[in-house]
């Protein structure tokens, strides 16, 4: 019973922190996946003179990746039979330049304006449009849910912190005995710092353990798929293999770090 | 004859306090006996401390087994501490450990094989007559036995020096009667030179030891 508390002691902490990890980066692959699709869906078209120059475009905003004339021909030979070649060619004449441009990421409606004014003061440029599905309350809401997920996981991280700092100070109480006895029949340190060792070491496993076998029950729970779903996004960003490592980093290092503190802060008594 | 320990013009004394030790210059030789007496706070356990380096010289000189304690550095303390044989009065066993680790202890720390530590143990244990309890726990055995134990341990393994603090200050007449006996065939069978702090030396002893008393923060030879 007293082994169970002891190892709980460090493994919820340390859980609670890896837990954290987890949704903060299944949160980000998210909102980095919504954005991405986001910036598909946009589309910007220039109508401009036909002596600008692309490059002007391309270096007015950073936000611009690429920019491309839009080929006109197409438009042209579906109202061809409508018309005769000299009046074609007359439309042609007067016809402006009409330019897509490709963003690098999604931007809010403020940072499109920007874009817009920016885009209209180039010599040349007659005119903006800027077509855009309605996504932008819904990734507000993400991106308002991704800063207070930050927030609480910094929270957690900071209180799971505190706990463990508090299970090494009854860890250091516990183990000081047991090391100062060993220290006086000239135990090195290795020796009489295995224990703790060992114990950072399991603990760290079970901690990940518990951490992995939860987001296993997540992903695979329907309600959480459906949800995810529902947002769009695609169930598979929910797990990734990179994230183990992640993980078992954080939660051996933490482990680790916890019992070197411990063993770091032994004063042998006089 | 070679010195064991060797003090000259030693003082010990804790942080901010007056010396307990202010001047003691004394020699202790290969195979002695030596008992150190002296009242209740003169400095006896301090003395018997620096001896096993766990309290700072704060000046003179102190050499064990011949290594200068005044700069010894952590590993060669260490080292030190795998050939000497301490027994406390308070017995300092490992809780979590059965009687049989506890005594295997100093064999684990220098390194030898388990069956060996074991096989040494046992050996140790029936001297020490606590065979049928090597599966218990220290808080399991009255506080004789936990002394018998200790003395176990600090024989187990064969230390060329044996420091004891009051080894028999909170024991029955039996167990105190083993520890003794324990600790004078060590000194005649294996030629281990001891050190007993104490404070009466008991009237059990045959022979005529050397005995050393601490007084007023110097160290005065009686016989």
């Amino acid at each position: 019973m007293r082994s169970i508390r002891h190892h709980l002691a460090l493994v919820l902490p340390l859980f609670a922190i890896l837990f954290s990890i987890e949704y903060l980066l299944v949160f980000d692959r998210i909102t980095d996946n919504y954005e991405k699709r986001l910036k598909e869906n946009y589309s910007v078209i220039l109508v401009a003179d036909k002596s600008v120059k692309l490059s002007d475009i391309s270096h007015s905003d950073t936000l611009i990746e690429s920019v491309e004339p839009v080929d006109t021909e197409t438009v042209l030979k579906r109202i061809k039979g409508s018309m005769n070649e000299e009046s074609l060619e007359k439309i042609k004449e007067v016809m402006p330049l009409f330019i897509s441009v490709k963003l690098r990421r999604y931007a809010e409606s403020g940072r499109m304006e920007r874009l817009k004014r920016e885009l209209l003061s180039i010599k040349g440029v007659r005119d903006v449009h800027i077509f855009e599905k309605v996504h932008d309350r819904l990734y507000a809401m993400l991106l308002f849910m991704k800063t207070n997920f930050y927030l609480f996981g910094l929270f957690l991280g900071v209180i799971s912190f505190l706990l463990m700092v508090k299970q090494m100070t009854i860890w250091q109480f516990e183990h000081k005995e047991r090391m100062q006895i060993m220290a006086l029949f000239g135990a090195p340190v290795w020796l009489r710092s295995g224990v703790l060792f060992r114990l950072a070491i399991v603990d760290a496993f079970l901690a990940l353990a518990a951490v992995v076998a939860a987001m296993i029950y997540l992903v695979t729970d329907s309600k959480v798929e459906s949800i995810v779903k529902s947002m769009g996004a695609d169930p598979s960003l929910l797990l990734h293999f990179n994230d183990l490592a992640v993980l078992a980093a954080a939660s051996f290092s933490i482990a680790l770090f916890a019992a070197a503190w411990v063993v770091i802060r032994f004063k042998e008594e006089q | 004859m070679r010195n064991v320990i060797e003090a000259e013009s030693l003082k010990l004394a804790y942080p901010r306090h007056e010396a307990v030790i202010k001047s003691a210059t004394f020699q202790i030789h290969t195979g002695e006996f030596v008992f150190v007496t002296g009242a209740s706070g003169s400095g006896k356990s301090t003395l018997l401390k620096s001896m096993y380096g766990s309290m700072p010289i704060s000046g003179g000189k102190l050499q064990v087994g011949g290594i200068d304690m005044n700069s010894i550095s952590g590993s060669k303390l260490y080292k030190l501490r795998r050939h000497i044989g301490v027994i406390f009065q308070d017995y300092k066993l490992i809780k979590e450990w059965n009687v049989e680790k506890n005594v295997m202890l100093p064999l684990i720390i220098a390194g030898f094989p388990k069956d060996v530590c074991r096989a040494q143990a046992r050996k140790l244990l029936a001297h020490v007559k606590l065979s049928h309890k090597s599966d218990k726990y220290p808080l399991e055995l009255s506080g004789g036995e936990q002394q018998r134990v200790a003395m176990a341990r600090a024989l187990a393994h064969n230390p060329f020096l044996i420091l004891a603090d009051e080894p028999t200050g909170n024991l029955d007449d039996y167990s105190s009667r083993v520890v003794w006996d324990l600790l004078e065939r060590a000194n005649e069978e294996l030629e281990t030179t001891i050190v007993v702090v104490t404070h009466n030396i008991p009237d059990i002893f045959s022979a005529d030891y050397r005995h050393l008393m601490i007084e007023g923060g110097a160290i005065y030879e009686i016989h």
